[in-house]
């Protein structure tokens, strides 16, 4: 019986390509996940994915169907989902905007003032109507399985702009809908997993920023060395000295790999992070024009965060909207209260990287797992929808002002243009310049994809 | 004649199937399926990868997710061929094999071609996705009852390694099996002398593996270790969470009847009995009642929408919160999907589900949150009877605080009323009070929320103003009644009523009374010896503690969309022992952690990584990163500070208030949460307000029934080991047990990890020490705290 004695075996056993390069970047524990190069020029370097938990209502927001205003009222006749149930028009009015005369709803503003900008699809599709299963699907491809989430994945491809900065960042991620697994590196290596920032540590920050603080700390929990750093850096030494041996003696152990990539990093983490989480060094018109300091501003914050990071070199930053969208009754309240909340910041976000000249090459998506039906439920609610729902991106290649896909007359079923999940994960890869169906991963003896064996890219929204 | 001559003759000569067909079929394509791909996609192994199944002519034809595997007459379209040629590189069969021999190929093309003969009609048993129709979701293996085969573990374990051409290893280094031993059965490292006692047979009290395997089962730390499995499942928590966070200061009783019954080793099926029906069970005196009564705290911990104006909408929520917790945690079922359809994959209906609700339904929930801002539902408690040695948390009030009390409730009564018999009185007379809309709404408001209050204080004291002892539970409602089905799960879309009972797809039938909600009859039912999932989703709990994989991996999941048994025999034969054994946890642990499978090493073996790279098979053991308590335990043990009391109720029993929301403005509460020297189970845990270590070490969610927590390895979890204050306390108070030690070194070693440094370890130490700059003393605990952050520190090998 042989024992697994040395790295080279196991490098050997796995299938070469991107996959050996990660494992051996994994194993070149002190360059952590150096950039690499893309397959193809890419036109996206990074993303930042604004996720609309619940399922925004996109017969609401983003699909004008005056067929469906016509209709409001008529029993809705879509199979057996509907039995009985009543078409229900828009709650708040549609309107165009911009020069593209983007169809919008009326609920977003500023937002629309963007509306050049936006590439909103509206033929989204997904394959299960629940919450938590869309929701994994939304971010891995799998409503089944754990699977590496597309932050993970791009990490994987891309590897990171800054080594002193995790390259997928998620703040306040939700607990539920399979909580960590969404952000999730599954059999991707360890390292690719998304650094959730937030929970109990972002509240403490806000406090600070907003000089409220009566006894100021560190801007996230534990990221102050305890130890003069010359220290640290010996104890550093040390403890990778015993993980090593603990290698040596007993054979390749990827998680103990894992475990020392995951000290340096943090070590290099300690003197970037409480910089770039820091809003103080913000000047008063960027704050004013996110919204920060005015009454709930966490989302705010989170937009600008987001931008910091962005520009700081995290690669995949994903951001939970403030309240759930899932609005089974009380549609026309909650979607309003919705819109305000997110309204300004997305909307101060697109103006802020545009700027600084960033938006070309960030990808910016606002996405949620599914949409809502066409016909009431509750009276005035809407229930899940998978079949068709809209999602828009902006920047990033994509091109702005552009309605692609369409679903049939009430917004019910995607039929033009269709686009699957698997369809719109190849697209955003293909925007980073992986090819989907290359970027593989062998894991149990099979080269694992984002895509599964599915995926079309859709040209049709480049720029 | 030469076979495939004679087959390309009759494909020229037309499309008839003859006898040379069925003989092809036989002796050139069944042998390659059955040795090559039934593994993985037949009925007979229980697995369909990709949703392909290979053993009947329905299931090739119609092939799997990706399509069909063989189309008669059509190679280019056959899915199966281009596999087995390797000629889509994500789809290469057999997989991680080479490929199969040309003649292999050509045979299979060669049938293709001419038609696919295939005689395999009559085997047709299960299809891929079954519908959701109670006779076919019989035959589903998870609902089927356990079959007695005879065996033992290992002989069930090696069997299948035969089959797999793959070996057990050898035993465990004694010291590794040792740690092993106690992390799983305690959550806590040996001590040096502990490791003497077993290596070495001239050690005063040595003692055999077995005994000491006797001892942990025996150690009111086993309790502290299982029962915080069991409190994963069982989502507890001490806050609501969700919208409206408010504490449960009483939470903690549940919390303590949990780790009580593991250590007494209560009967599962009683266990479970008490948990979901304790208060309809005889109790011989008050302390078994007030222990029967705490039990049901199970039921009362979820989290609720507390802010839900709608009484029937929260009503319905609860009960199915509840509903979904018992199945989930029991049965590993996901019946609760069905509440607004019949279940999409499972052999659920509607009706199975609101027979169930009609059970919770006429159940009272009593979880204590009054009426305030967040919260529009009171929750009320359960009184204790009085028992000698009981804890009481609350505060008692003085008598006169009391009396006021009552007097202001009574006066906040008499404003309602004033108020409501004014706007009868205008509404009577037909005046027009609009502009006083304002006025009116905001006493309302202020008379519900300073009312809540107050009743909420009054409930938690006698007459005399005495804190009474309180807990959360269910009792019988007053109505009991059957729940009507509701249409897409729309309370304004009632149906016909439900019978209170049982999903039908499990073949046990039990009458429930008319005057009781029925719970005991869910116990029950649940508990029956024929029932085919409660024995087995335990046992299979069980193994996943001990092996860091359940038998099915999906183990909060036994339906079609889980995972199937790696070795459901084994499964079988646990979960019959088992129930023969009265049901022992503590027994069914034992029968486990003798084995040799168990013993097994965990050192990764070449020849079984590209073969099982999971270890499905089990031909080694696992290494295992430790959860998070268990981490938090062994830096409080090895630093010599761990407290081992329990801690007398709970830090979220103390505080003042319900909002956890504001607790970050709450004077009383640590900024540190972890900073007790309790074992963690005794951590407070509020929903969204975790200790800092758990959550950085993959704790359960507590929203959710958690049997297989995550395992992440991330930076923050280094922050937390380099810079937590509570790791450096620890790290000090080990620097001060060690540094007048004749060798620190060792001394450190021994307690961290239980063994010596070897000579590149010591000289890694020394240099270290050497050095570096600081005082002496401060030095030596960054040393500790290197060990502390170690890899070895936070796995068991």
């Amino acid at each position: 019986m042989k024992m697994i004695h040395s790295r080279r075996d196991i490098l050997t056993s796995m299938s070469s390509g991107v996959g050996w390069l990660a494992f051996a970047a994994l194993a070149q524990a002190r360059s952590g996940l150096a950039a690499r190069e893309p397959h193809f020029a890419p036109r996206a370097k990074r993303v930042i994915f604004l996720t609309m938990r619940g399922g925004p209502s996109h017969v609401d927001l983003f699909d004008y169907k005056p067929e469906l205003i016509a209709r409001n009222g008529k029993t809705a006749s879509l199979g057996r989902d509907s039995s009985g149930a009543k078409l229900f028009g828009p709650v708040h009015p549609f309107a165009q905007f911009g020069e593209s005369g983007q169809w919008m709803t009326t609920l977003y503003p500023k937002l629309a003032k963007h509306a050049d900008e936006l590439c909103i699809i509206n033929s989204m599709h997904t394959d299960l109507p629940n919450h938590a299963q869309a929701f994994g699907q939304m971010h891995t491809g799998s409503f089944q399985f754990a699977r590496p989430s597309i932050g993970a994945w791009t990490l994987y491809g891309l590897g990171t702009e800054n080594e002193n900065l995790p390259g997928f960042i998620t703040l306040n991620p939700p607990a539920d809908n399979g909580g960590a697994q969404n952000n999730g590196s599954a059999f991707l290596p360890a390292i690719c997993q998304g650094t959730r920032i937030g929970g109990s540590q972002l509240p403490e920050l806000y406090a600070a920023l907003l000089k409220k603080d009566v006894a100021p700390g560190p801007p996230m929990k534990n990221i102050v060395s305890a130890v003069p750093r010359e220290l640290q850096r010996a104890q550093l030494d040390l403890i990778r000295g015993l993980n090593e041996r603990k290698m040596e003696r007993e054979g390749v152990q990827p998680e103990i790999e894992g475990a020392i990539a995951s000290f340096e990093l943090a070590f290099r983490m300690q003197s970037e992070i409480p910089d770039v989480l820091d809003l103080r060094s913000e000047p008063d018109h960027i704050l004013k024009l996110y919204g920060i300091g005015q009454g709930k501003d966490q989302f705010a914050r989170q937009c600008l965060l987001a931008r910091r990071m962005a520009e700081a070199g995290v690669r995949f930053i994903e951001i939970a909207s403030p309240g759930h969208w899932d609005h089974h009754n009380r549609l026309r309240e909650l979607l309003s209260t919705n819109c305000a909340a997110t309204d300004q910041p997305i909307a101060a976000l697109l103006t802020d990287l545009k700027a600084r000249g960033m938006l070309k090459d960030t990808l910016v998506v606002w996405a949620g797992e599914f949409g809502r039906t066409p016909y009431a439920q509750s009276g005035d609610g809407r229930d899940h929808n998978h079949k068709g729902y809209s999602i828009w991106m902006a920047g990033g290649g994509v091109k702005g002002g552009l309605r692609y896909g369409a679903t049939d007359e009430v917004g019910y079923k995607a039929e033009l243009n269709p686009m699957h999940i698997h369809d719109w994960h190849a697209t955003i890869l293909h925007l980073l310049g992986l090819d989907h169906t290359k970027l593989t991963f062998n894991y149990g003896g099979r080269n694992f994809r984002l895509t599964n064996v599915n995926g079309e890219v859709a040209k049709g929204i480049f720029a | 004649m030469n076979k495939q001559l004679l087959i390309l003759l009759l494909l020229t000569l037309g499309d008839f199937a003859t006898a040379e067909d069925a003989t092809f079929f036989e002796s050139k394509i069944r042998p390659v399926l059955a040795k090559h791909c039934y593994e993985c996609h037949s009925s007979e192994s229980g697995k369909s990868k990709g949703g392909l199944m290979l053993d009947t002519k329905q299931t090739i034809r119609a092939g799997g997710d990706t399509g069909p595997a063989v189309v008669p007459g059509d190679a280019a379209k056959s899915l199966l061929l281009s596999a087995i040629k390797h000629s889509d590189p994500d789809l290469e069969m057999p997989p991680k094999k080479p490929q199969l021999p040309k003649t292999v190929i050509t045979d299979f093309e060669m049938w293709i071609k001419s038609g696919a003969a295939d005689p395999r009609e009559s085997a047709v048993k299960v299809a891929k996705r079954l519908p959701v129709n109670v006779a076919a979701g019989r035959q589903f293996w998870s609902y089927q009852k356990p079959k007695q085969i005879a065996g033992e573990i290992d002989a069930f374990i090696e069997t299948k390694l035969k089959q797999n051409g793959l070996t057990p290893s050898p035993k465990a280094e004694p010291v590794a099996l040792l740690r092993r031993l106690y992390f799983d059965l305690i959550g806590l490292p040996p001590t040096p002398d502990e490791v003497a006692a077993f290596l070495n047979s001239s050690h005063a009290s040595n003692k055999t593996y077995e005994e000491i395997v006797e001892e942990l089962l025996k150690s009111p730390r086993f309790g502290e270790r299982w029962g915080r499995h069991w409190l994963d499942v069982a989502r507890f928590a001490e806050s609501n969470g969700r919208e409206s966070n408010l504490t449960f200061p009483h939470a903690w009783r549940y919390r303590d009847y949990v780790i009580d019954a593991v250590n007494a080793d209560v009967p599962f099926n009683r266990f479970i009995t008490e948990q979901i029906a304790g208060d309809l069970l005889p109790a011989k005196d008050d302390t078994e009642r007030a222990r029967l009564l705490i039990a049901t705290g199970l039921l009362a911990l979820g989290p609720k929408g507390l802010n839900e104006m709608s009484k029937a909408q929260f009503a319905a929520d609860v009960a199915d919160e509840q509903l979904d917790t018992v199945m989930r945690a029991v049965m590993a079922s996901s019946v609760a999907c069905a509440r607004c359809h019949d279940h999409k994959t499972e052999p659920f209906s509607q009706e199975d589900y609101y027979a169930m609700v009609g059970i919770f339904k006429s159940t009272q929930t009593l979880y204590g949150n009054w009426i305030d801002s967040e919260n529009n539902n009171h929750g009320h408690l359960i009184h204790l009877p009085k028992v000698n040695g009981q804890m009481i948390s609350g505060k008692s009030l003085p008598a006169n605080r009391v009396k006021q009390l009552r007097d202001d409730l009574a006066k906040l009564n008499a404003e309602e009323k004033a108020q409501n018999e004014y706007i009868a009185k205008a509404k009577a007379e037909g005046r027009d009070i609009s502009a006083e809309f304002n006025k009116i709404l905001t006493t309302a408001i202020r008379i519900l929320w300073s009312r809540g209050g107050i009743e909420g204080a009054l409930e938690a004291v006698d007459d005399q103003g005495h804190a009474v002892p309180l807990c959360m539970g269910v009792q019988d409602a007053q109505n009991i009644a059957d729940s009507p089905l509701y249409e897409r799960g729309e309370l304004s879309h009632p149906a016909q009523a439900v019978p209170r009972g049982f999903p039908r797809v499990i073949d046990v039938s039990r009458e429930i009374s008319k005057t009781q909600s029925g719970r005991l009859e869910l116990a029950q039912w649940l508990t029956s010896r024929e029932h085919p999932l409660t024995a087995r989703v335990m046992a299979n709990r069980v193994w996943r503690h001990l092996f860091g994989a359940g038998i099915v991996r999906t183990v909060d999941n036994f339906g079609f969309s889980g995972e199937r048994p790696s070795h459901p025999e084994l499964l079988d034969h646990l979960a019959i022992r088992f129930m023969d054994s009265g049901w022992s946890v503590k027994a069914l642990i034992k029968e486990i952690v003798m084995s040799k499978t168990y013993r097994q090493a965990s050192t990764r073996r070449a020849d079984v990584f590209d073969q099982d790279p999971d270890n499905r098979l089990l031909s080694h053991a696992n290494k295992r990163r430790l959860d998070a308590e268990v981490i938090r335990d062994a830096m409080l043990g090895v630093s010599g500070t761990l407290d081992i009391t329990r801690r007398a109720g709970s830090l979220v029993a103390e505080l003042d208030g319900q909002s956890v929301s504001l607790i970050g403005f709450n004077t009383k509460l640590p900024s540190d949460l972890d900073s007790s020297k309790h074992r963690s189970i005794y951590l407070p845990v509020m929903r969204d307000h975790l200790p800092d270590v758990l959550e950085q070490f993959d704790v359960a969610n507590p929203n959710l029934v958690t049997g297989d927590r995550d395992v992440t390895n991330v930076p923050l979890q280094a922050l937390y080991l380099m810079n937590g204050p509570f790791v450096q306390e620890q790290a000090a108070a080990l620097a001060k047990r060690i540094q007048s030690a004749p060798n620190r070194i060792q001394l450190a070693f021994e307690l961290c990890f239980n063994r010596l440094p070897d000579a590149q370890e010591t000289s890694l130490a020394e240099t270290f020490l050497r050095n570096s700059s600081g005082d002496e003393s401060k030095l030596l605990a960054a040393f500790c705290q290197s060990l502390l952050c170690s890899a070895e520190f936070r796995f068991a090998d």
